[in-house]
């Protein structure tokens, strides 16, 4: 554009310079406002556009934010529960091991005694046979009375019949002698079935006979090992998800974190929008100076009045309040370096 | 609770800050230039900080510091300049009319937090 004003200032100055036509100066400034106006429409456009998709994003991010607090608070929540629940099931586990270890060890003595009571009752059979064996003596013994008092004759009439009736005590007490002892085999029988039924499931379950624990004790075991297994599966996946809820946590807070710094970084739009407001400021000068040019030429405007309006690129970097502005306008113009030192924050 | 008034023109600026600031743990109010922000001091609003963006319509932030002064118990109420603008002359502009302090956009929310604590230590 100041070449143009250079033109024309020439073309004042030396009329018979015939290859400057006003008319087609004008001609070929007239579209220029018109030029203008479109792309401050668009530099408008963009502006409402950015401030839109980043008011957008703003709103977004706060959701998002919100969001993440919830599910956290949610997931500690939840840590919480499985965490108290893996602790009551860790003591539930104990207290099962514990009543278990009681039942074998009642189990185990409950067999001890059984066993002490079936040899004791060995030993009674033994007693019993002894009785048979006197019984059997004893009767021989009123037999040869018998004989010797049938000898005597009627001397020994009174004897025999003592030694009858010793010979019917015999035979009672072999009788008794034999229920006994056929007693003590029924129970002896009984109580050997009760302990060999541990061993007929051990055999049905494949169970090593051993000589200290029990078919029993062994299921109770094996219960109590299987439930503990799955107790501490139980406990090792509560642990797991305790762990990955707490994972989620650190996550949802790192996530708040990401969040709130992207929040803050939406202030570009409100930087680049002022930027975009001097662009078309800028744009507003040179259509300005464009209609000054133009007026000029068809002579409504004088040469003074359109010096005095002229623009400059010092009046550009007057307008420039932000640092990264002068920096621009130095680097495109070849001037100093902003020489703002300012400090971004300042506390008077 | 402490209570920090934001007044910007940019509703993005006015909810980005919103957020961080309510994340924080602040309450927040909000009004969109100078002169929104004195209507609400002048109806009872007592907040314990303002923050304050410059270029607003209707009245501008340095103008709003210095009538904001006048306000019933908002003497010593810290009142922050958030601005794009860096130049040494407005700086000057805004101390002069009462205000605290000075941030050039944009200002990450730690560094905002940060300043907010020094100028309210006790919130």
């Amino acid at each position: 554009m100041p070449s143009i004003l250079r033109k024309l200032s020439k073309a004042s100055a030396e009329p018979e310079d015939e290859s400057l036509r006003p008319d087609v100066l004008v001609a070929a400034l007239e579209p220029v406002p018109s030029y203008c106006d479109v792309v401050d429409a668009h530099v408008h456009d963009v502006i409402e556009q950015t401030g839109d998709a980043a008011q957008a994003i703003v709103e977004q991010l706060v959701k998002v934010d919100s969001l993440a607090e919830v599910m956290a608070g949610d997931v500690a929540q939840l840590a919480g529960t499985l965490s108290r629940t893996e602790t009551e099931l860790s003591q539930v586990s104990s207290s099962n091991d514990q009543l278990v270890g009681r039942l074998i060890s009642y189990f185990l003595h409950r067999d001890h005694q059984i066993r002490a009571l079936v040899d004791q009752m060995r030993d009674l059979d033994q007693h019993v046979k002894q009785i048979e064996e006197v019984s059997r003596a004893t009767n021989i013994l009123a037999l040869n009375a018998m004989i010797e008092a049938v000898r005597a004759g009627e001397a020994g009439e009174g004897f025999s019949v003592v030694a009858d009736e010793v010979r019917k005590l015999a035979r009672r007490s072999a009788e008794a002698a034999h229920g006994i002892g056929s007693s003590i085999g029924d129970l002896t029988a009984r109580l050997d079935s009760v302990l060999s039924d541990d061993s007929e499931f051990d055999r049905d379950q494949d169970i090593p006979a051993t000589t200290e624990e029990t078919a029993m004790t062994r299921r109770l075991g094996g219960i109590a090992n299987a439930q503990r297994e799955m107790s501490e599966m139980v406990s090792g996946i509560l642990k797991d998800t305790v762990s990955a809820a707490e994972q989620v946590q650190r996550s949802s807070g790192a996530l708040t974190v990401e969040t709130t710094g992207a929040v803050g970084h939406v202030q570009f739009q409100d930087i680049s929008r002022q930027m975009l407001e001097h662009v078309a400021e800028a744009v507003a000068d040179v259509r300005r100076q464009t209609e000054d040019v133009a007026s000029y030429a068809r002579g409504t405007l004088t040469e003074e009045e359109l010096l005095a309006r002229v623009i400059s690129i010092e009046d550009l970097r007057a307008k420039h309040v932000m640092s990264r502005q002068r920096t621009t306008h130095a680097a495109q113009t070849g001037g100093p370096a902003h020489e703002d030192a300012e400090p971004l924050i300042e506390l008077f | 609770m402490t209570t920090v008034m934001l007044v910007d023109d940019s509703a993005t600026m006015l909810m980005s800050l919103k957020s961080i600031l309510t994340k924080a743990g602040y309450t927040v109010e909000t009004a969109g230039h100078g002169k929104e922000a004195l209507d609400k001091l002048g109806k009872g609003v007592k907040p314990n900080l303002i923050i304050s963006d410059v270029n607003m319509p209707q009245m501008d932030g340095i103008t709003f510091a210095r009538e904001a002064r006048k306000a019933p118990g908002m003497r010593f109420t810290p009142i922050l300049m958030l601005t794009t603008e860096s130049e040494q002359t407005k700086r000057a502009e805004a101390k002069a009319a009462g205000a605290t302090g000075w941030l050039v956009k944009p200002v990450g929310p730690d560094q905002l937090l940060g300043v907010i604590k020094q100028v309210l230590p006790g919130a």
